[in-house]
């Protein structure tokens, strides 16, 4: 049984976020303050913690910080504050994951289950293998055209599994749609076309938990797209 | 704590107090020195002259300091005294043979008038002469000698001259060296008178020319009882004869004048100096001296003159011996004596000597006293006045550097030191300086003239010593005063002709300024004009009067070119502070509110247009801080409070996803719960919309640039919106140039605005109809190219609203807000394309809604 610590100074939003996680097999503890958080990560064994940033006596910043000075458990970040500066700032203190509020009860589960599938499964995931290819939670092996996202197997047509293929082995580079067009098809970009941008579209929804906020395949505006190199 | 600073406090003053006592301790001794020193070489120059009583009168010597080691004796002033004294004796001893006899002065002594006034020349072997007393002829030249005017006639002349003329023969055989000489003459028995009756008138001329004759009035008579024309038989005998009578008389009256003088100088009881002359003229022995002595053989004298004298000259004219222990030469004696040669025979001795115990208070003891007195110390006095000297002037430099020295004030200030002479302007300070030095000197000058004459040298020195002491203290009054002025930098600042040249450049610039503006500009050109035209036909009538005056034609056209210079100087000034209000207001109006244009130096209307620019930039400065504040305040507020709402916002979303997972079957419940669901979304939406518009219209947002492809960006958006614009039936037809388009631009904030355009589309597109996609070059103008994007659709509703209302916040084109969508899509859109240098225009026509973006291309090479 997972144990999940479920943080915040909204008793309603504890509960809410208790019945969709229990819906999953998980067990959750509650906390509605950074000390107490604190004190039930001692008490239970605790696999992952969902926290808000804005509680009364510890808020969600400092807790992490202390947190982070033992344990290396998944954090996820639950937020009303959707600036990147806040993101960023939550992300590289230590959290793995950051979710604006009002977020959606799906995207919140999926990404549990994500950073837990990363944390147990892939944390010690080490095959030497040519054909394989990862980036964060995303691998690709190229002798059995497989892709799985966090562990869990994707379906892509062949020309977005070539797409993702390219864009993955030239992680960080910018591809614009005339480049991967003439990559993947193998002949000249006679005038723009929108065909790419569909079919990067559809990796995205298949590979993203969120595909507007994609942590894979990003769209560079007005240039192009790439994977983040992670 | 108190206790310590309280110490240290006293400790300061006492510091202070102890600091100040020493510069006192260092003025005065700055003051002694110089008195010191000055005294000193007071004292030198006082001590080195010495003044002795001679003959003549009073007389004054220099005692030369490289005569420290030589005795008095062997001393110049000595040796120069007793030359005189050998002089004055050797004067005295002719004198005394014309009016004593045997060493006594005698009243009746004959005395031969021709001879006596021929003494210093030659004689005839047979003259004319008169014998007279020497009281009468003495009385005589004191009384004067007077002639008068008398007419005759031949019997007159006759009656009044001889017939035969008196004349004195002298034995020439008999006497020294043969020649006829006063000497000779005035030996008894060497002349012979004999009458010699007139030339002609013996032949019995009776008859002489009647003349007006000049006659002396015989006031004493001969020795015979003759009167003078008794000897004479013509008019050129007895005339010669009358001057020979003055003559001998005005000469032996002015000798005997001085024979009482040295009779009275030369006594024994009067002076050191002792002496023995002897002449012998033929068988005539003449010997006068001061000696008290029986002794009368030559060497029993010399003998005895070396005993009594510790210097002593001996002379013998006939043996040609000279002998002596001073340092006087034996030319020197015989030089005096050529200068009385026809009262000195051959056979003569002189012996001079100077008794050395100086009993006598002569000139030899004055000069003894002031060289003993002075010489020996001399060198002490010159070192000690030059060491004085010198530490007076290693005060002055150490106390210039010291006084005035700036002292730290308790806050840290500098504080110079002053006296209350200091606040005087320094050009009153300077003249009184010079006026009180000129006549302190002038008064010392005459004060020491004055007392040169009868001032003791003590109260010369304590005069000098005063005198100094006063100079002393008149400097160190000027001085330090103008020293510590320097140093507190004062010297220029308080002058007069400072405050005079501010006074007078204060006052024209008030007058300028508070003229009329047209009155200064046409005032200045109009009497501009009138001094050049002035000025022309002054000089043109200098001209044409032919240059009366070169100096003030010169002048005049100085005055005007300076007068020129300085209007063009103005004008230049006013034109250089147009320049820097116009570049104010330039910046001003480019956006730098916080500039002010420099005030300084400008004048009249400059000055009111600068003040009005910067008072004009300041209000615009404040109008827009506060407008930004306001909009960052609001931003804030908006901010915080969609965070307030999102909380709340959250719980209603997840339960209402709770309720729907809970399969309810009641319809009515079904259409609530989507209605919730679907309001709460837009919610969500409406909250980050908000936030974002108000830090866009704030300002509040960082831009990150970079190079943009248009033709990309529309590829990836058409491709993002494909599949929902599908759902609606809209097709997006994409009509761009070939190849790339590139703007810079922020890349999320550009796909932003797009993005916001075409969900703009989405919602309010007629179903089924094309949408529209331009994108063109504006301009072909190669250097400031446009890229227009036109996004264009068919409204599914009637636009009523004006296109500009369009980009206001919460403003929809149908005014229903029943649709989803907050309103502020398009009002972000315009921000975010204005804050990446584009323009944003929405035109619509009919139903046809078209928004333009255009953006200037970036210049590829």
């Amino acid at each position: 049984m997972t144990n999940i610590l479920v943080c915040d100074d909204d008793k309603e939003i504890v509960d809410a976020i208790e019945i969709y996680l229990n819906q999953e097999g998980y067990r959750i503890y509650k906390a509605y303050d950074g000390e107490q958080a604190l004190q039930k990560l001692k008490e239970v064994d605790i696999q992952l913690l969902i926290i808000d940033i804005m509680m009364p006596k510890l808020d969600g910043i400092h807790a992490t910080l202390k947190i982070r000075e033992y344990s290396s458990i998944p954090i996820i970040f639950l937020s009303a504050k959707s600036e990147d500066t806040d993101k960023i700032l939550g992300l590289n203190i230590g959290a793995d994951d950051y979710v604006t509020k009002p977020f959606n009860p799906l995207e919140l589960v999926a990404r549990v289950k994500s950073n837990l599938r990363r944390y147990t499964q892939l944390g010690n995931l080490n095959v030497e293998n040519n054909a394989l290819f990862t980036v964060g939670g995303l691998c690709i092996n190229d002798d059995t055209k497989e892709v799985t996202v966090d562990g869990e197997s994707v379906k892509l047509t062949p020309i977005e599994y070539n797409i993702l293929l390219l864009l993955v082995k030239n992680q960080g580079k910018v591809f614009s749609i005339d480049q991967i067009y003439e990559n993947i098809w193998n002949e000249e970009a006679i005038g723009a076309d929108n065909t790419v941008a569909v079919h990067i579209r559809h990796i995205r929804e298949k590979i993203e938990i969120n595909p507007k906020e994609p942590r894979y395949l990003k769209v560079v505006w007005g240039v192009g797209y790439k994977i983040e190199k992670q | 704590m108190d206790h310590t600073r309280e110490q240290e406090k006293k400790e300061k003053k006492r510091k202070k107090k102890k600091g100040r006592l020493g510069m006192w301790t260092l003025h005065i001794l700055q003051h002694a020195f110089l008195v010191t020193a000055v005294v000193l070489v007071v004292i030198v120059l006082l001590g080195s002259y010495v003044a002795v009583d001679t003959v003549k009168g009073t007389a004054a010597y220099q005692l030369m300091g490289v005569e420290q080691d030589v005795p008095f004796e062997e001393s110049d002033v000595f040796n120069t005294l007793l030359g005189n004294s050998a002089s004055d004796l050797i004067c005295y001893g002719t004198i005394r043979g014309q009016l004593e006899t045997e060493g006594q002065l005698d009243i009746k002594k004959e005395v031969d008038v021709t001879a006596f006034a021929g003494r210093y020349g030659g004689m005839e072997p047979e003259y004319i002469t008169a014998r007279y007393y020497l009281d009468d002829l003495l009385k005589w030249a004191q009384a004067g000698f007077s002639y008068e005017e008398v007419a005759m006639s031949g019997e007159d002349v006759d009656r009044f001259l001889s017939r035969s003329r008196t004349v004195t023969r002298i034995n020439l055989e008999d006497y020294d060296g043969g020649r006829v000489s006063y000497l000779n003459s005035d030996l008894s028995n060497a002349t012979t008178r004999v009458d010699v009756s007139g030339n002609l008138l013996e032949e019995g001329i009776t008859d002489r020319d009647p003349v007006n004759a000049t006659v002396l009035n015989n006031r004493y008579y001969t020795v015979d009882g003759k009167r003078i024309e008794n000897h004479v038989s013509t008019w050129e005998e007895y005339y010669e004869l009358c001057r020979n009578v003055q003559k001998a008389a005005e000469d032996l009256n002015t000798n005997y004048n001085e024979y009482l003088k040295y009779k009275e100088y030369y006594d024994p009881e009067n002076t050191n100096v002792v002496y023995f002359i002897r002449k012998t003229i033929g068988d005539q022995v003449q010997v006068f001296g001061n000696m008290e002595t029986q002794t009368e053989s030559l060497a029993g004298l010399k003998k005895e003159l070396k005993e009594q004298c510790g210097k002593y000259l001996y002379y013998n004219a006939g043996e040609m011996e000279y002998e002596t222990n001073t340092r006087i030469e034996e030319g020197t004696i015989r030089y005096i004596i050529n200068g009385y040669e026809y009262s000195y025979p051959k056979d003569t001795q002189i012996m001079i000597g100077v008794r050395s115990d100086y009993r006598a208070r002569d000139c030899f003891y004055q000069a003894n006293e002031g060289f003993q007195s002075f010489l020996p110390y001399l060198w002490q006095y010159l070192t000690g006045g030059a060491v004085c000297g010198g530490i007076y002037l290693l005060l002055l430099i150490l106390l210039t550097m010291k006084e005035g020295r700036a002292e730290r004030a308790a806050d840290g200030e500098r504080i110079f030191p002053g006296q209350p002479q200091d606040r005087i302007p320094i050009e009153p300070m300077l003249l009184a300086g010079a006026g009180i030095g000129a006549g302190f000197v002038l008064g010392i000058k005459m004060l020491v003239n004055l007392m040169w004459q009868w001032a003791s040298d003590s109260l010369m020195i304590v005069f000098a010593g005063t005198a100094a002491l006063l100079a002393s203290l008149l400097f160190s009054f000027f001085y330090y005063s103008i020293v510590r002025r320097i140093k507190a930098g004062s010297i220029w600042k308080e002058s007069l002709i400072r405050r005079l040249i501010f006074a007078v450049v204060k006052g024209v610039s008030y007058a300028y300024d508070q003229s009329d503006v047209l009155l200064r500009v046409w005032g200045t050109f109009i009497g501009l004009c009138l001094l050049n035209i002035g000025g022309g036909f002054l000089l043109a009538y200098f001209e044409y009067n032919g240059a009366v005056n070169r100096v003030l034609e010169l002048i005049v056209v100085f005055g005007i070119f300076g007068a020129d210079g300085i209007v063009g100087y103005m004008l230049y000034r006013s034109a250089m502070a147009k320049q820097v209000i116009l570049k104010g207001i330039e910046l001003i109006r480019d956006g730098d509110l916080t500039h002010k244009v420099r005030e300084e130096g400008m004048h009249g209307e400059d000055l009111h247009l600068a003040q009005a620019v910067n008072s004009i930039g300041e209000s615009v400065r404040t109008a827009v801080e506060t407008s930004m504040k306001d909009e960052r305040l609001k931003a804030d507020l908006i901010t915080n409070v969609s965070h307030d709402i999102k909380t709340p916002l959250t719980s209603i979303i997840n339960y209402v996803d709770l309720i729907k997972r809970e399969n309810v079957q009641e319809p009515k419940i079904r259409e609530y719960i989507e209605v919730l669901d679907a309001k709460s979304q837009r919610l969500k939406q409406l909250t980050d919309d908000l936030v974002e518009a108000s830090k866009i219209s704030s300002g509040n947002i960082v831009l990150q640039w970079e190079k943009i492809n248009l033709v990309e960006l529309l590829n990836q958006t058409i491709g993002e919106f494909s599949e929902r614009f599908e759902t609606k039936g809209l097709h997006p037809v994409l009509n761009a140039p070939k190849g790339s388009v590139m703007i810079e631009a922020d890349s999320r904030r550009i796909w932003r605005v797009i993005e916001n355009l075409f969900n703009n589309i989405f919602k309010y597109a007629l179903p089924g109809t094309r949408v529209y996609i331009d994108l063109e070059f504006l301009t072909e103008d190669e250097a400031d190219r446009q890229i227009q994007l036109s996004v264009k659709n068919i409204s599914a509703q009637p636009l009523k609203v004006n296109p500009a209302e369009l980009t206001e916040r919460f403003i929809r084109g149908d005014e229903s807000r029943t649709t989803e969508g907050s309103g502020l899509g398009l009002s972000i859109a315009k921000n975010l394309t204005e804050a990446q240098r584009g323009r944003f225009e929405i035109v619509v026509d009919g139903d046809l809604f078209k928004v333009n973006l255009i953006f200037p291309l970036i210049q590829e090479s």
